[in-house]
This record gives structure tokens, C-alpha cells and sequence, in this order.
């Protein structure tokens, strides 16, 4: 309690001379010339960063440099001591682990591919001109807008082969014999969390492809049209390119955050079954927060960030030739 | 405002809230955790009392569910904020016991000559007592007898493993039902329900000297048993847990499964059920899982003997009866040897019996430091069986070598 008021105080403090500071560089105060005598302006500058500075610095800065000394230690809850690169020599050996980055791209790649896929067919029927479009529009929006856990809750309840609907209807329209299990199987497993995290990623995607595809100008159809092109040729040489910047983006975006999925497989498999459905992020969570093993964890999550880093450059590289390409700037 | 006034009035206000933190510093309050959805009446009545005789002392009692309690209570120790003490699976006492979590329990003679045969072996790690056990079970076999008949066999105990897997497969064969529930989802009790038939084939996880026996013919025949039960089993066995069989049980959909005691009041009245030990393999006798929950005292709390007195409270004679009692445990003390009369479960021999007559040839759920590679490694291993990724030899091979490393 006694540190908590300490903190309340300073920050309270803080936020006083802050305050003062304020008010002492506002044009509309009387005492302005000899305020800005008592604070130049460089250092004034550099008092309103500091505020945006220090949050960097602990919510992102401190608990990287903290992960990465970490990961150097073989912490436990009993403590922790110099393992020099150990836990990283233990990850390159281990076949588990290198069956687990195999694991986590494929997952990435896969799932954002059919996201893209998904998102730009929705997009373009959304953006058609038929009744009810609105409708339709706010019809998209559920999967995006119900809690993850609530709904990949009810994706577990429909892939149970006893109680669940697609088992149930699989069995009805005879396409299985018997209650088909879509978690126990490794190929199973893996397809259905594709499928329901493609569910929940989807709605985002295709209202962002939409907003692109409305800013897109008209006259460029008119003339294409003009000039005889066809429905697909326009949507291949017109609607394509011109959103081509938002759709690079999603696709960096979406695979950072399919990437980094917990929620989804943790809820569905845990991981299971024997792996077959655990990414990184689910193995570093097993390791560092449910074994306790937070240097070999905090090695792992180091591992995660030195991929999404070259992968993230990568992106970017590809990206600004694919705009060269298609002439946006 | 002035500078001066705004500090007045923060000062102020700051201090407001300040005095009563320091007024309750006087104050010893227990910072109490359960792991489970609710807290048992019996454990209650013991806490209300414990506070109405000791003054100035409060309980800050807190109910977290098992998917998490154990991990919140680890993670507070080792951040320095332990609490005063938890009720919590004995699996995770060593781990605790090893980085000097938690205080050592001694018991009296006599209070260990009261428990049932081999619960002190679930808390005992290197000689020494490291929790106070509050809560015990151990498994039988239930048996739905409407569709044990329908398929046109007698309901009756299976002696052996053979004799159960051939009631399974007439099952199969004559209705619509499968022959049993078998557990095989990443969960705990996947690994419960495999030791449950390893204890009845004489095999062992930890042998009496501290090393990993899990290499044996025995472990081999049980997992090779275990998975060939798939073939009678309900669909996906992977995707089950044992607590989530009680619907398929109730739905008519597996006439046989491994349970506690507490299984027969969750199964449907209408049902004709009968249970019956876990048969026996043939390298061993009927045997089960001996599994208890501890209440622990943590190190670093300051009051370590006032939590201990409480612990020792909860977990006393007659507070003890009352949970097990109400809850439907396995008796966890021999309470006619504390001269207890008209105990419950003897008001109902024949149930009971096969739940209490297994415990000699019972073995403890092991004590391992890294207590959930404990269970991965035993998952990993029943996995491997059922999806036949690897040979019965090498899983248990690997299954042995893993838990050596997590010893």
C-alpha cells in the first residue's frame, strides 16, 4: 500500500509540473515571455517526450532487453543463473522445435492465404450493387465482433463427434458412417483450428479489402468499360493494383497476428494432439508460463521476434517491388 | 489553483486513503486460495471458526478454478507475494518443496497411522511431509447394465483385462454403443485413467529407492492394452477427458468407464448401474490411482504457524469426515480407528468397497519437480500409442527418459 501511495504521488506530482509547464508555454497566458525564459524550447520539446518516451521504454524497450537477458539464464521458480547460449544451442537441436516453426508457417501461410482469398471474394460481392447490401454488410461483422473465446467455444462444441452439428449433419448426408472426432486426428485437428481461426480473421479483412475497393475511382471503370474490358479484366488490371497497397498491408498484418494466435488453438487442441496443432507461441507458453521455465521460454520468445523481424522485412522488401510493379507509389 | 494548494489537496486526499492501509498493517490478514469452483461448507464452518478465536486475524479466502489455481498460486510465490497457504493437487509439492515454496509438515504417529494406507506417499518427497492431504479418491470401473444386456451378456464384474475387453466387444458388436470410455485428450486425467490400469498390472512410475521405473514389461502391456482399446472405445478418443464421459455414460453411448466415487451420483437414476474394481491385468492385481489434494503452507507469507494451524483445522478428525462425507470422497483417514461410529461408508458396503478395498495395491500419482512434464510425457506417450506414431517400445523408452529429465 505504502509503494502503491508512493507511486499515486509521484504521479500525481508528474502530472502537476506538467500541468505548470503547460500553462507556462500556452500563447494565451500573460506570462508567457518570461515562462519560456525560465524553459527554452529544445528542453521544453523534449519534457513533452518524455512522457511517450518512458512508455516505450517500460512497456516495450524494458521487457524486450528483459526477455533477451533472460534467455541467457536458465530462470526457474527456484531462480536463475548464466547459461551463456545454452537454451538456443538446445533449439537448434531439438527436432520438436524445428517440427514446430515447420508447424507455425505452415499454419501462417495457409490460413492467411485462405483469409486473403476469402476476404477479397467477400469484398467484391459486398461491393456489388444488389439489394439488401447493407444487410449483408452488418451479416459479416459477427464472427469479428463475438469474444474469440465465446465463439471458438461454439466451434468446439460443433467439431464434437458425439453433440456436435458438423458431425451430426457429416452423418445425415452419409458422409460419415459413424460420430467423426474433427480434434482427435493430427490432419483433422490441424484443418479445423485453419478453419475456425479463418473465421474469426476473415470479416476484418473483407470490410478493409471493401473500404479499399469503394475509394477506387470510378471513371477508370467507365473507361475500361468504354474500351470493351471485360468483368474480369478490369478487376484483374483496375481494382487489383489499385488496392494492392491495403492488400499487402492486411497481409503483413494478418500474418503477424495469425503468427501469434494463442486463443484459437489453445482453446480448440491445447496444442494437440501430439503436436500436431502447437505453434510457437503456444509451445513458448507451455514452456515458460505452464512448465515455469522462463529462461528456456524467454528463448523462445526471442526466436519468435527474430522471425517476425526478417519476415516482417521480407514483407516490406517484396511489398515496395510489387507496388513498383504496379505503379503505385 | 496555486501549485501549493494542488499539493495540499493530493496530499490530503493520498493520505485519506493511506491511513486505513496502515490501520489494517496492525491486522494479520490470511491470504487463503482454493482451487476448485466453490468452497466446501465444511471447509468454511473450520475457517469462520478459526477467525472467530483468533482476534485481529482475517481470512481473505479466494475459490480459483483448477484450469488455473495451481499456476496462480505458484506464479505469487515466486513473485514474493505467496499466499498463506492453498488447497492444491499433492503433484505439485516437490516442485514447490524443491525451490523452497512451501514449509514441511510433520505429523504425529498417530495422525499417520490414521490415513489410509499409502496417502502419505503423495505428499512425501525426500523423507519429508510437504502437505496436508484434504482430499482423496481412488477409480473403479462403472458399468451401464441396461446395455451390457441388451447386448446380450450377464452385467458382471470383469475379473481380467481379457474378460473386459470381450464384455466391450460383445457391446460393440450387438449395439449401437461402444464397449468403453477411454480417456486421451492432453488433459490430467488421460494420464489418471493409464495409471488406474498400470497399478492393476504391478507396474510402477517411481521406484521405492526415487528413480524412474516407468521402463517395464508392465508399462509395455498396459499401453499396448490401453491402446488396443480404442478399437471398442467411443469415436475420437483424443478429443475425450474422463469427466466429460459421464455424459456419454448418461447418453447410452459407452457402456463402461474408470470414475471416483462421486460418478455414481452424476449418472442418470434411470440408468442401472453397477461398479465394480478395475480389473486386473496379468502381471498384477486390481489396483488404482491413489490420488489426493493437499492444503500447503507457503514460505515467505509471515505467518506460517498461524497457516499451519489452520491447515491443520481443516484437515482434523471430524472437519475431515464432514468433507468427505459431503462431497463423496474415498475416505481419506481410517476414521473407526479415531473412533468414529455410523460412518457413511458403511452405510453402504458393497459401493464402497470397491473403492477402499483397492487402496493397498494402489500406487500414489507420482511426485516429479517439473510436475506438468509429469503429465505431458505420459499424454505424449498414450498419444503416440493411439495414433500408433511410434512402437511400444520406443514410446515407453522415451516416455522413461523424459521423465528421468523431469525428476
Amino acid at each position: 500500500m505504502i509503494r502503491q501511495c508512493c507511486r499515486w504521488l509521484a504521479v500525481a506530482l508528474w502530472g502537476l509540473f506538467l500541468t505548470e509547464t503547460a500553462q507556462a508555454a500556452s500563447p494565451i497566458r500573460p506570462t508567457e515571455t518570461v515562462r519560456r525564459k525560465v524553459l527554452p524550447e529544445a528542453w521544453f520539446a523534449w519534457l513533452l517526450l518524455t512522457p511517450a518516451m518512458v512508455f516505450i521504454a517500460v512497456i516495450i524497450a524494458w521487457p524486450l532487453v528483459e526477455t533477451i537477458r533472460l534467455s541467457f539464464t536458465d530462470a526457474d521458480l527456484g531462480g536463475e543463473s548464466y547459461v551463456g547460449v545454452a537454451n538456443y544451442v538446445d533449439l537448434m537441436e531439438s527436432r520438436r522445435f524445428r517440427q514446430t516453426v515447420t508447424t507455425t508457417f505452415y499454419w501462417m501461410f495457409l490460413s492467411v492465404g485462405l483469409k486473403l482469398i476469402l476476404g477479397l471474394i467477400g469484398a467484391c460481392l459486398l461491393n456489388a450493387a444488389v439489394p439488401g447490401r447493407a444487410v449483408f454488410r452488418m451479416l459479416v461483422m459477427p464472427p469479428w465482433v463475438i469474444p474469440i473465446a465465446i465463439g471458438v467455444i461454439g466451434w468446439l462444441w460443433m467439431y464434437n463427434g458425439y453433440f456436435g452439428l458438423l458431425s451430426g449433419m457429416g452423418q445425415r448426408i452419409g458422409l460419415f458412417d459413424g460420430p467423426y472426432a474433427f480434434l482427435a486426428g493430427r490432419t483433422s485437428a490441424f484443418y479445423s483450428a485453419v478453419v475456425t481461426d479463418v473465421w474469426v480473421g476473415t470479416p476484418m479483412i473483407t470490410l478493409f479489402f471493401l473500404a479499399a475497393m469503394q475509394g477506387v475511382n470510378r471513371d477508370l471503370y467507365e473507361a475500361a468499360w468504354v474500351d470493351g474490358a471485360g468483368r474480369w479484366y478490369r478487376f484483374r488490371r483496375i481494382t487489383i493494383p489499385q488496392i494492392m497497397p491495403v492488400i499487402v498491408s492486411m497481409a503483413l498484418l494478418s500474418a503477424i497476428w495469425t503468427f501469434n494466435s494463442f486463443d484459437i488453438i489453445f482453446i480448440l487442441t491445447q496444442g494437440g494432439p501430439r503436436g500436431a496443432t502447437t505453434t510457437l507461441i503456444i509451445d513458448t507458453y507451455k514452456v515458460a508460463i505452464g512448465n515455469f521455465k522462463f529462461g528456456e521460454g524467454a528463448a523462445r520468445a526471442v526466436v519468435i521476434v527474430v522471425l517476425l523481424a526478417t519476415f516482417s522485412a521480407l514483407y516490406l522488401f517484396l511489398l515496395n517491388k510489387v507496388n513498383k510493379t504496379y505503379g503505385v507509389k | 489553483m496555486t501549485p501549493i494548494k494542488t499539493l495540499a489537496i493530493g496530499a490530503t486526499l493520498l493520505g485519506s486513503t493511506a491511513m486505513p492501509a496502515f490501520a489494517e498493517s496492525h491486522a494479520t490478514e490470511m491470504h487463503v486460495i482454493m482451487c476448485g469452483d466453490e468452497v466446501f461448507p465444511a471447509d468454511q464452518v473450520v475457517i469462520d471458526e478459526f477467525v472467530a478465536t483468533h482476534d485481529g486475524v482475517t481470512v481473505n479466502l479466494e475459490s480459483v478454478p483448477w484450469s488455473n489455481c495451481q499456476d496462480k498460486s505458484l506464479t505469487l510465490a515466486a513473485a514474493g507475494d505467496p499466499p498463506s497457504l492453498a488447497y492444491m493437487g499433492s503433484r505439485t509439492l516437490r516442485q514447490l518443496a524443491t525451490n523452497d515454496l512451501i514449509v514441511p509438515v510433520t505429523f504425529t504417529q498417530e495422525q499417520m497411522d490414521a490415513f489410509q494406507p499409502g496417502v502419505l506417499k503423495t505428499v512425501t518427497y525426500d523423507g519429508q511431509q510437504w502437505g496436508l492431504p484434504h482430499a482423496f479418491s481412488t477409480k473403479a470401473l462403472y458399468l451401464n447394465c441396461d446395455l451390457i444386456e441388451a447386448a446380450g451378456a450377464t452385467c458382471e464384474a470383469p475379473a481380467t483385462w481379457d474378460d473386459m475387453m470381450a464384455l466391450a466387444q460383445q457391446v460393440v458388436d450387438n449395439t449401437d454403443a461402444a464397449g468403453i470410455g477411454v480417456a486421451g485428450k492432453d488433459f490430467d486425467n488421460t494420464m489418471h485413467q493409464f495409471l488406474n490400469y498400470l497399478y492393476s498390472n504391478g507396474g510402477q512410475v517411481i521406484a521405492d529407492d526415487g528413480s524412474v521405473a516407468l521402463d517395464s514389461p508392465e508399462t509395455r502391456e498396459t499401453l499396448e492394452f490401453y491402446a488396443s482399446l480404442v478399437s471398442v472405445a467411443q469415436e475420437g478418443v483424443l478429443e475425450w477427458e474422463r469427466d466429460a464421459m459421464v455424459d456419454l455414460f448418461n447418453d447410452g453411448q459407452i457402456a463402461m468407464y474408470i470414475n471416483g466415487p462421486w460418478g455414481w451420483g452424476r449418472h442418470n437414476e434411470e440408468i442401472n448401474q453397477m461398479v465394480v474394481p478395475v480389473p486386473a491385468g496379468p502381471s498384477g492385481v486390481s489396483g488404482t490411482l491413489l490420488i489426493t489434494d493437499s492444503i500447503v503452507v507457503f514460505n515467505g507469507s509471515g505467518h506460517e504457524d498461524l497457516a499451519l494451524e489452520l491447515a491443520s483445522a481443516m484437515t482434523s478428525g471430524q472437519a475431515q469426515y464432514e468433507l468427505d462425507n459431503s462431497w463423496g470422497l474415498t475416505p481419506i483417514l481410517q476414521y473407526e480407528k479415531l473412533g468414529f461410529s455410523d460412518l457413511f461408508y458403511e452405510a453402504d458396503p458393497a459401493h464402497w468397497a470397491n473403492f477402499i478395498s483397492s487402496i493397498p495395491t494402489g500406487g500414489p500419482e507420482p511426485l516429479i519437480t517439473d510436475y506438468r512434464s509429469l503429465q505431458a510425457v505420459f499424454v505424449n506417450m498414450i498419444q503416440g500409442a493411439i495414433l500408433e506414431e511410434d512402437s511400444i517400445d520406443n514410446l515407453v523408452s522415451i516416455a522413461a527418459e523424459e521423465l528421468a529429465d523431469a525428476l
